[in-house]
């Protein structure tokens, strides 16, 4: 009987039903996929971990260094300590590296390193999972670079060394646990033992040394690290930890899957609504068959039970397509974690961890049935038999007379004071359309912001035109002078500034040493936005990173004082500024020329250059790479671009999911609320006909309510996503070192593009949704 | 005197489902003379009030013509039938039916604001007029809540004549109402129709009939009978000898 009843209503309102279906169905959709990348990612980066056994404590050095020393060291520590393995890593040019028709590796902002397989941990592994072994004359290529250049096993790979040529076969893809991602700013490259000894015995690279430790499993990496410093075992480079790696292997797919969650919580929402939608129009509809069923003596909870029995059915069959359809659909966003992951993610616990979606969503469209369903019990059979339950307490004011209408039409006036006076039921819709401009909104500015080149500023270096980054090498002092003196006699260049970043060791709070590392030089040249405070420009200043800054840093505040040992000399510095840095895991510091150089820690070379008004900034680029062969030269905008790589592309993709995603939401939400709003009014319509309006003029009324509420919906989804989300994503962001992101926002894109799709789409159903109302006899309605 | 309506071969047919069609209107020929008050009446179902809101193209014919003023109303379009129903005539219902969220003036102002035929002084002056007229001027701004059925219907009135219509039909328009509110309301339609307005009603009540010049009684889609009398005039004519004689009429015709 109650099926019977169930089914009849399906029929009746087939519209609405498959409207809520639909939605009920997305957010299951999407809930589920998100868990399942979420589970995938999770099970494989375990995996990965388990095969690859990275290092818990990574420690980068160039220069001499003595592998006894460590050793003892080890010993010494055993209670930490399970393993210590030191890579040598050769570095070898990205001009040097040849493949396919003439092509090279320039221009990467990565460096590239030449290794041998690990003997204890840290493996490099194959696209399988399994260790590589790498015969005489191949070379196993990072996944990074197989996809930038789109190479493929059996292609060739030549090297330039010192006199001759070494060539070699790509026989793999390398999965470095370490370094995959394409924010770790190297790669590594793995060959056999044999031409390793080769390019060494040619003295082509220049060398420098992993020296990793593997811990017990209640092993204390600060403990380790601290000893280390103390012991004065070779560290001037950066050292990175096990989180670190976790870290950047786990960022893109975490950042994608955050995103879908947010999108299928605000579709609960809105299925949620579309619910509420459905029982306040086919209550009003309803109202008389409840009465009556009441009248003949049904109890309530049976009454009830003929509308649960309906969204059960509904929110179970939704359930189990959404839970079907969400692995192709997770699929399609696993295509990153497939490559540098796992190839094989088959794993069961997605299947098991991915039914939390559909049970969740079920569970929560019962209980708002439930709520919403209350109303039930407060009407009294003859009420449900006469009342119209939406149209209480009209002893207002008079408010918006149509004779103070000046300026519109009369039919657009009415429209808007629709909007005014049935305002309870058009801010649901003021909510939903809010959401979807925010859903739009949001990741375009992300996407915006980090292909911007105002996104230096995040990275802690000042807007330039393009950087030249000098490697180490025997010549790079006399290289960093000849450069500056180049670009000081070269008119096509307005101004340059030349920085130099060292090691050093400065105070932290507990009154220990830690090193960080500050790059010095003239700060006024290429102004960086600070958070607080300004540029160190005199002697005894030094500006931190926002991360060195807080608590977990050196824990300093503006004008705190912070003490640096320079050569052995402790010097006491003042914080002048804190500026934001997602570089080198967001621990950076900026300090005037005067200070000095570490002159055995110096970690790289720098200089940025703005070129003169109306000179082409590719031309200076190229005449400076061929001038500095062993110099990265790069514009600033394709550095961020490099750095962020994957992440830019996957944000792309989610501005575009999110636009679609948008546009079928708005149609829907548009023609169900349309649609109810319709049935409501189709007295009110009626009467309005018998007057003499036409179609147009009801159509008009309803498109200038809707357009009204889509337009306050725009503006407060723009404001929503520029001040709510611009604190959501700061709040993810300052974990990497950036603390408060300013969004850049292309005028056209958001008040322009965004909005004439939206309007374009709402406008478009509306108009269609109001046709179908209005062809019937007028007495159909107006005589019950 | 020129007809102001004229119907022709009149029919309706309503498809109820499958294999099930009512045929409301069987081929009804009616002519309405210009300043003519012509009452509707017959027992619920005979088709009365779909005559009416087929007349004044509220609903569509199934076959026949209707013309209004020389006027061809069966076959337009929307626009134009809407434009014709704006200000051209006058509708008043039983159940009143005015707009929920505008107050008793903004409801009578509201087709004249659409037609455009005055500016909104003039138009705002003649709407204050009417109400005073059918004395509910001091409840203007009023919502439609906080007045009762007999001035609701009242201002249904004004808005049926505040764009000057040829011809008014009234539904029931005093079946929803208090005796006193009733009469009241028949004496405003008697007024409007000696000066000059058309006016067509259907009902049931013998009272109202009585006022009307003509009766036209109905029959399972078909007018059976008609009775013509002089024009009501309130100092002239009983009313009571008039509802007699209609009540006879209808014993004489066995209805």
């Amino acid at each position: 009987m109650f099926w019977k009843i169930v089914k009849n209503d399906f029929s009746r309102k087939k519209v609405i039903t498959t409207a809520v279906f639909v939605f009920v169905t997305m957010a299951v959709i999407l809930s589920a996929s998100a868990i399942n990348i979420i589970a995938n990612l999770t099970q494989s980066i375990s995996e990965l971990k388990d095969r690859a056994v990275p290092a818990d404590i990574a420690q980068m050095h160039a220069g001499k260094y003595d592998q006894t020393e460590i050793d003892n060291f080890t010993n010494q520590h055993q209670e930490h300590i399970a393993m210590q393995e030191t890579m040598i890593l050769l570095n070898i040019e990205g001009i040097d590296i040849h493949f396919g028709q003439n092509e090279t590796m320039a221009g990467t902002v990565q460096d590239i390193s030449f290794v041998v397989q690990n003997k204890k941990f840290d493996f490099l592994l194959d696209l399988n999972n399994e260790k590589l072994d790498v015969k005489e004359g191949e070379i196993a290529v990072p996944i990074y670079f197989m996809v930038k250049h789109d190479l493929n096993i059996g292609d060739r790979l030549t090297v330039d060394l010192e006199g001759n040529q070494a060539e070699y076969v790509i026989s793999d893809y390398v999965r470095d646990y370490e370094m995959n991602a394409s924010i770790a700013s190297s790669k590594r490259f793995v060959v056999n033992q044999s031409d390793f000894d080769k390019i060494l015995e040619s003295k082509s690279g220049e060398l420098e040394y992993i020296i990793e430790f593997k811990l017990k499993e209640n092993g204390n990496a600060q403990a380790v690290l601290s000893a280390y410093i103390e012991a004065g075992l070779p560290s001037n480079g950066p050292s990175v930890g096990a989180m670190a790696f976790m870290l950047f292997n786990a960022m893109s797919d975490v950042a994608i899957a955050m995103i879908i969650i947010l999108i299928s919580i605000l579709l609960i929402i809105i299925s949620a609504y579309c619910i509420k939608l459905t029982f306040l129009a086919t209550m009003d509809e309803d109202l008389r068959e409840i009465g009556v069923m009441k009248a003949m003596g049904i109890s309530r909870n049976d009454i009830k039970k003929v509308y649960l029995t309906k969204y059960r059915a509904m929110s179970i069959i939704a359930g189990v397509m959404g839970y079907i359809i969400s692995f192709p659909v997770a699929n399609l966003f696993s295509g990153n974690m497939k490559l540098y992951l796992s190839s094989n993610l088959t794993g069961r616990l997605q299947y098991g961890l991915t039914l939390i979606a559909p049970l969740v969503v079920y569970l929560m469209i019962v209980m708002y049935c439930k709520k919403v369903l209350g109303s039930i019990d407060k009407i009294s059979a003859v009420e449900a038999l006469r009342a119209d339950i939406m149209e209480k307490g009209k002893n207002h004011k008079y408010n918006f007379p149509l004779l103070k209408n000046r300026f519109l039409s009369t039919n657009t006036y009415m429209g808007f004071r629709d909007v005014w006076k049935r305002f309870k039921l058009y801010r649901l819709l003021l909510l939903i359309f809010t959401v979807i401009m925010f859903i739009v909104i949001l990741p375009l500015n992300v996407f915006n912001t980090m292909n911007s080149p105002d996104f230096s500023t995040y990275m802690g270096i000042g807007k330039s035109d393009m950087r030249i980054d000098l490697r180490k090498s025997e010549t790079i002092s006399e290289d960093f002078l000849k450069l500056q003196e180049d670009l000081r006699n070269d008119s096509e260049i307005e101004k340059s500034a030349a920085y130099i970043t060292c090691y050093y060791q400065a105070k932290n709070p507990e009154g220990s040493w830690d090193y960080i590392s500050i790059e010095t030089g003239d700060f006024s040249i290429f102004q960086l936005n600070y958070l607080e405070g300004r540029a160190p420009v005199g002697e005894g200043e030094i500006s931190l990173s926002f991360a060195n800054a807080s608590p977990d840093g050196l824990d300093k505040k503006l004008g705190d004082e912070v003490i640096v040992k320079v050569d052995g000399v402790e010097k006491t510095l003042k914080v002048t500024g804190i500026y934001q840095d997602i570089t080198n895991g967001g621990k950076t510091a900026k300090a005037h020329t005067s200070l000095g150089l570490n002159e055995d820690a110096i970690l790289w070379y720098i200089v940025y250059i703005d070129v003169a008004p109306g000179v082409d900034i590719k031309s200076r680029m190229d005449f400076y790479q061929s001038a500095y062969a062993s110099a990265q030269v790069n514009d600033i905008q394709e550095y961020t671009r490099q750095t962020l790589g994957n992440l830019i592309d996957q944000m792309g993709l989610v501005v575009i999911a999110g636009m679609a995603i948008a546009l079928i939401i708005a149609t829907l939400i548009t023609a169900l609320f349309l649609k109810m709003l319709l049935s409501k009014d189709m007295s009110q319509i009626a009467i309005m006909r018998s007057m003499g309006l036409t179609s147009k003029n009801i159509k008009q009324q309803y498109m200038a309510g809707m357009l009204m509420i889509l337009t306050l919906g725009i503006i407060l989804g723009v404001l929503a996503s520029r001040y709510l989300g611009e604190l959501l994503v700061s709040l993810v962001m300052s974990t990497m070192g950036a603390a408060r992101i300013q969004f850049v926002d292309i005028a056209w894109q958001t008040w322009l593009l965004c909005p004439l799709a939206l309007f374009t789409v709402v406008g478009f159903t509306v108009s269609v949704c109001c046709n179908m109302s209005v062809k019937e006899d007028i007495s159909v309605v107006l005589r019950g | 005197m020129n007809n102001i309506l004229e119907a022709r071969g009149l029919s309706k047919k309503v498809v109820l489902g499958k294999d099930n069609e009512l045929h409301i209107l069987k081929n009804i020929d009616l002519d309405v003379v210009s300043g003519e008050f012509v009452s509707v009446m017959g027992p619920s179902g005979s088709g009365k009030s779909t005559l009416l809101y087929n007349i004044s193209g509220m609903d569509r014919l199934t076959s026949g013509s209707v013309k209004l003023n020389n006027v061809e109303i069966g076959g337009l379009k929307e626009e134009k039938l809407a434009d014709i129903r704006l200000n051209n005539m006058g509708f008043i219902f039983q159940d009143i039916n005015l707009l929920k969220n505008l107050s008793l003036l903004d409801n009578v102002m509201f087709p004249a604001l659409l037609a455009k035929n005055a500016d909104k002084s003039g138009i705002s002056q003649k709407a204050m007029k009417l109400m005073e007229i059918t004395g509910i001027e001091k409840l203007a701004d009023n919502h439609i809540t906080q007045a009762s059925g007999g001035q609701l219907q009242r201002a249904g009135i004004c808005r049926a004549l505040i764009n000057d219509p040829d011809i008014i039909f009234g539904d029931e328009p005093t079946g929803a109402l208090d005796s006193k509110s009733a009469s009241e309301i028949l004496s405003i339609l008697a007024d409007i129709n000696k000066k000059g307005t058309t006016v067509m009603l259907v009902t049931h009540d013998v009272k109202v009939a009585a006022k009307s010049e003509r009766i036209l009684y109905m029959l399972d889609g078909n007018i059976v009978a008609q009775k013509k009398m002089c024009k009501y005039d309130e100092q002239q004519h009983d009313i009571k000898e008039r509802e007699e004689s209609v009540m006879k009429w209808l014993v004489e015709n066995g209805i």
